[in-house]
């Protein structure tokens, strides 16, 4: 349901091109929970603001969830990712001057819901989470894990189609971090896809599949064992051509 | 449009919105109230005089020598501005109105200075006098050459029959006609009142009876008197240089002083209450664009704050005109809230001047003007930081710088 | 220590060039517009002869109609004129130790000098006292005495720009120049004098140009000149000539007296008040006993030479500069709340919030002080403005007067601008104070 085909994007300044994904494609399975690793700079970043629609690429496809979402304007990307993406940010971005229910309202304030149904959607995501209790309360009253609790609330709360998740543990402790983790693999558990960002192993090691960039390209995968939906295979790009 | 998320970013630091909103309030509280003063100094200029100010002239004489001969001279010199082409009508005069110098006298229906008393400031002319004004009578008739007289200097004899404007009129019978009807002066003096003007400015726009005016069929005394001229229309500036020469050329004993316009002197007159207008246009003018400035200023700094936010709120699905109307409404808000502040600050402000200084009081509708200026002020400073705002890029929310 | 928050000051400006430049020009703004306003009404409120003010004093008596009072604005105060009668009998009692009877008249003036056209000249119709008690000072010659007041003796004192018109410039001192019918010998020529307001003649405008020239009190009942000034009669009294004139309850003169101690004043008083009193059994003054000497300063008061208008400007021009202080503490509080980060890290390496309110203070008060010379210069540039709009001949010369920059107005907004700065710092400065030093440094 995730299809990404030969995505170029380059960043152009006045002195050099900076080409941050080369020719990069992957296609993740409805229900599968992927990690994307790689060293800093090598495009993790540039490939999950592509993935969630946050920024354009220049050349190749993109479908997600039966829709070719190559060529939106912002407006039509901005409802894409309002339907089908639910995000987790590294630094949770909760908004500071909101209280955990009006935090989790914001995405469904944008699809022009009904107060009923955004109620009980938040509601559900909250105790999903396991935070109802804190609905009133702020980010700054709140602890780390508690906070990107709250963002994976809001991130589920209109049902998308695909988790992008962003170093979700990286301000964590490990403590924390093993939570997020646990929450995250009870929610890819009922259903969810999820594709994680991360340069930690240990945090990869927890999804069904790893793939690996360097230098804007997969360079490497770990096909997943034993998984039931329908796994489509990997395109592998000339693995030799990007060391040559 | 949700409100709610504005509300509570507000109210979590709520100090920039304050000053942003007495910012507004005082600036509407002084706007309006500048304004209803400018207003009220204008239509003080606008007035209409009554007068035929763009044809009138005024040529300033003293006699030079024993060879000037009183009255003889005068219609000498009157003859002569008559004769001139493009002259429509001339007189003698004692002052010249607009100017703030005149004589003014009161009158009463009864004599002993009893009844109604009616305050008048005259004018002595002859009976082209109401020609030379260009005003117009509504009752009565102009008086003719037969009555018109000189009498000594220092004599306290009244004319027979006077033209008076409706104002006096109005001050002596208010019920009814004032034509033909007898009053008398204070030393009981009966005079006829000939005929009734429509309405005239006398010499001193400050005075609340400008419009009590008298015209005295009598040709005053060389010391205070000046000719007046009326030209054709369009030919005041070519008639006065004409008038000032064909005088010159005559030789009876007196020299001609200094010609003038009426516009002129009229212009001086209003000249404090141009520059009134004046300052207070300025004022209001960088009050406007010091509150769009300031709002500006703010507006954009609170963007720069928040890139992270409004970065969040487009990665879950915000449009850019979401964020543009989030922080228009923002503005829209605070505004709001200033302009309700304002108005009663203006009232407040109005009823204070009003009291303190005499003026009048502020009439409601200016307040309109004020909150819809105000309005398209704040939304007018507030676009670009709001526009800039909406153009953040969602992948902001992916830095973690 | 000043030196290093002067340099963070300015380091801070630079970092927010547009957001300082703001600040400044709103502080600007308001003290312009404060300037332009307090230097007309100062110069309006001036009292020009301030050494002498309490000596000197305006004499009124109220002879006016019992059935209504001279001014209904102003129902207890008599007027400012006296008849002739009353203005003769007090000059001529000499029960203050100095006074002067004048009014403002005008003649033809008849140039000898080619290419001067012939002008009706102002005059002033004074006793020889004038020029001594309102320190009127000579260029050339001096004026005249008692007996020339008698006679009338044909003198003139001219002041310095009829001097210039008629005579060039030079020392015209027993030159003759006719005015009306008669020759008069120059005797005198003032320096350039224009006293703002005229506080010895206020009838025509309280910033009138001063007179052409000035002639011996006798001359006016000799050669019955005409008064410019005001005359106001309240009595129907008929009569025709001009002795009839100077017998009647007709007030055009102006009286005033030296009394340069409280005792002489208080004399005087009784004086005058004796004087009422003996007139009120003849038959005259039917109102009720108000006779009231003014000093300088109060008669600048009663004849309202600041008016209305002028109050109310200062008043819009103190509004206006709050709002530009309200504009410029929201803008510095988004400034400062701004750089809280650095801020904090200055806490933490040991500033105290005595030291960080401080350094603030002194960057508020750089951009007060910069407002401040700012708004001076657009404020001299607005002095010339309005100059420049109003400076026709007709506007009986005020506006040049009042225009003119003041030093003491200067220094004044210039406290103010500094002022206006700490005003508008106060709060933000101690907000920022108020940082705790670590609280800005986590990442989020």
């Amino acid at each position: 349901m995730f299809e990404m085909t030969q995505v170029t994007k380059a960043y152009r300044t006045d002195l050099l091109e900076t080409h941050a994904l080369r020719e990069f494609s992957l296609t993740v399975g409805k229900g599968e929970f992927v990690a994307v690793t790689g060293p800093s700079g090598s495009g993790k970043t540039t490939f999950l603001n592509v993935a969630g629609l946050l920024e354009t690429f220049d050349s190749g496809s993109y479908r997600l969830d039966g829709e070719d979402v190559s060529k939106l304007d912002d407006d039509a990307r901005s409802r894409v990712r309002n339907h089908k993406i639910g995000f987790i940010f590294q630094s949770f971005n909760l908004i500071p001057d909101l209280n955990v229910f009006d935090n989790v309202d914001v995405p469904l304030r944008y699809r022009r819901m009904p107060a009923g149904e955004r109620r009980e959607r938040i509601n559900s995501a909250l105790d999903l989470v396991g935070l109802s209790s804190r609905m009133k309360h702020l980010p700054s009253q709140l602890s780390g894990g508690q906070q990107q609790r709250v963002a994976i609330a809001r991130a589920l709360a209109g049902d998308p189609a695909l988790l992008l998740a962003d170093e979700p543990t990286g301000n964590l402790d490990s403590l924390m971090a093993r939570q997020v983790m646990d929450l995250l693999e009870q929610i890819n558990g009922m259903g969810a896809t999820i594709v994680m960002v991360t340069h930690d192993p240990e945090l990869a090691r927890r999804a069904h599949r790893n793939v690996q960039v360097i230098d804007g390209q997969i360079t490497d995968y770990k096909p997943y064992e034993a998984h039931s939906a329908s796994v489509t295979v990997l395109h592998p790009p000339a693995a030799d051509a990007a060391y040559g | 449009m949700d409100i709610k998320p504005i509300l509570s970013s507000l109210r979590r630091s709520p100090t920039g919105a304050i000053l942003v909103a007495l910012q507004i309030a005082l600036a509407l509280a002084i706007v309006v109230n500048s304004l209803f003063i400018v207003v009220q100094r204008i239509e003080q200029i606008n007035r209409d005089p009554g007068i035929d100010v763009a044809s009138i002239f005024f040529v300033g004489f003293q006699a030079s020598s024993e060879r000037f001969q009183g009255e003889v001279t005068m219609r000498e010199d009157l003859a002569v501005l008559r004769s001139l082409p493009g002259v429509q009508a001339a007189t003698v005069v004692n002052a010249v109105p607009l100017s703030g110098g005149g004589s003014s006298t009161s009158m009463y229906t009864e004599p002993n200075e009893k009844g109604r008393r009616g305050d008048m400031n005259y004018f002595q002319v002859d009976e082209q006098g109401l020609a030379t004004f260009g005003a117009r009578l509504v009752e009565g008739r102009n008086f003719d050459a037969t009555i018109v007289t000189k009498p000594a200097r220092n004599s306290s004899e009244s004319p027979s029959g006077i033209l008076i404007t409706r104002d006096v009129a109005k001050d002596l019978f208010p019920d009814g006609s004032a034509l033909g009807k007898t009053i008398y002066t204070g030393t009981n003096q009966p005079v006829t009142i000939l005929g009734v003007i429509d309405h005239m400015h006398g010499s001193w726009p400050g005075w609340d009876k400008v419009g009590n005016v008298a015209l005295f069929p009598v040709i005053t005394d060389e010391t205070y008197a000046r000719y007046m001229v009326r030209a054709k229309p369009g030919q005041r500036d070519a008639m006065m240089k004409l008038a000032e020469e064909s005088l010159g050329k005559v030789d009876n004993g007196r020299v001609i002083l200094r010609v003038r316009s009426l516009e002129y002197v009229a212009a001086s007159s209003y000249a404090e209450d141009r520059a009134m207008a004046l300052y207070l246009t300025v004022v209001i003018a960088l009050l406007l664009g010091i509150s769009a400035l300031g709002i500006f200023g703010l507006a954009a700094f609170n963007v720069s704050t928040r890139t992270k936010q409004i970065g969040t709120r487009r990665a879950v699905g915000a449009r850019r005109t979401d964020i543009l109307q989030y922080f228009l409404a923002e503005n829209w808000l605070i505004t709001t809230v200033g302009v309700v502040l304002g108005c009663v600050l203006a009232l407040v402000l109005g009823y204070w001047l009003s009291t303190t200084f005499e003026l009048p009081r502020l009439k409601l509708y200016y307040l309109v003007f004020g909150v819809a200026g105000l309005w398209v002020v704040s939304l007018a400073a507030a676009l670009r930081p709001a526009r800039r705002a909406s153009m953040v890029s969602p992948a902001i929310a992916t830095r973690t710088v | 220590m000043f030196a290093y928050d002067l340099q963070l000051a300015f380091d801070s400006m630079k970092r927010h060039p547009g957001l300082s430049a703001l600040m400044v020009l709103a502080i600007a703004l308001g003290i312009a517009v404060c300037t332009v306003t307090f230097t007309i009404y100062h110069a309006m409120a001036t009292n020009p002869i301030a050494d002498k003010s309490s000596q000197l004093y305006a004499v009124t008596l109220d002879t006016w109609s019992a059935e209504r009072p001279y001014d209904d604005d102003k129902p207890d105060l008599p007027p400012q004129l006296l008849t002739y009668r009353d203005a003769t009998y007090l000059y001529g009692s000499k029960a203050a130790p100095r006074s002067v009877v004048m009014y403002k008249s005008g003649a033809l003036l008849l140039p000898e000098r080619d290419g001067v056209k012939p002008f009706n000249a102002q005059l002033r119709v004074t006793t020889h006292e004038f020029f001594p008690m309102f320190d009127v000072p000579f260029q050339y010659g001096q004026g005249w005495d008692a007996a020339a007041d008698e006679g009338p003796q044909p003198v003139v004192v001219l002041n310095h720009e009829t001097n210039e018109k008629v005579f060039g410039g030079e020392n015209s001192v027993g030159r003759t120049l006719k005015l009306g019918k008669i020759e008069y010998r120059v005797i005198g020529v003032l320096q350039p004098w224009a006293p703002s307001p005229k506080f010895f003649d206020l009838n025509n405008g309280s910033f009138e140009d001063p007179e052409d020239a000035y002639i011996p009190y006798g001359w006016g009942k000799t050669l019955e000149m005409p008064v410019y000034g005001n005359t106001n009669c309240w009595k129907p009294e008929g009569g025709d000539s001009y002795q009839d004139f100077l017998n009647s309850e007709c007030i055009w003169l102006q009286l005033w007296a030296e009394l340069p101690t409280v005792a002489e004043r208080d004399k005087y008083q009784a004086f005058i008040d004796n004087y009422a009193r003996s007139q009120k059994a003849a038959g005259r003054m039917p109102r009720k006993l108000n006779n009231v000497l003014y000093d300088v300063g109060q008669w600048l008061d009663r004849n309202e030479v600041v008016q209305k208008d002028n109050r109310v400007l200062i008043g819009i021009a103190l509004l206006f500069l709050g709002v530009c202080l309200v504009n410029v503490v929201g803008l510095l509080l988004a400034k400062f709340l701004n750089a809280a980060p650095l801020t904090g890290l200055r806490r933490a390496l040991g500033a105290s919030r005595r030291d960080i309110i401080r350094q603030h203070m002194t960057e508020v008060l750089v951009i007060g002080l910069s407002g401040g010379v700012l708004g001076i210069l657009l404020a001299v540039g607005g002095l010339a403005g309005i100059r420049a709009i109003y400076g026709s001949d007709f506007t009986r010369g005020s506006y040049e007067r009042l225009t003119e920059i003041d030093p003491v107005v200067v220094l004044v907004t210039l406290a103010l601008s500094l002022l206006a700065g700490a005003i508008a710092g106060l709060y933000p400065s101690w907000r920022i104070g108020r940082t705790a030093p670590a609280v800005y440094l986590k990442t989020q």
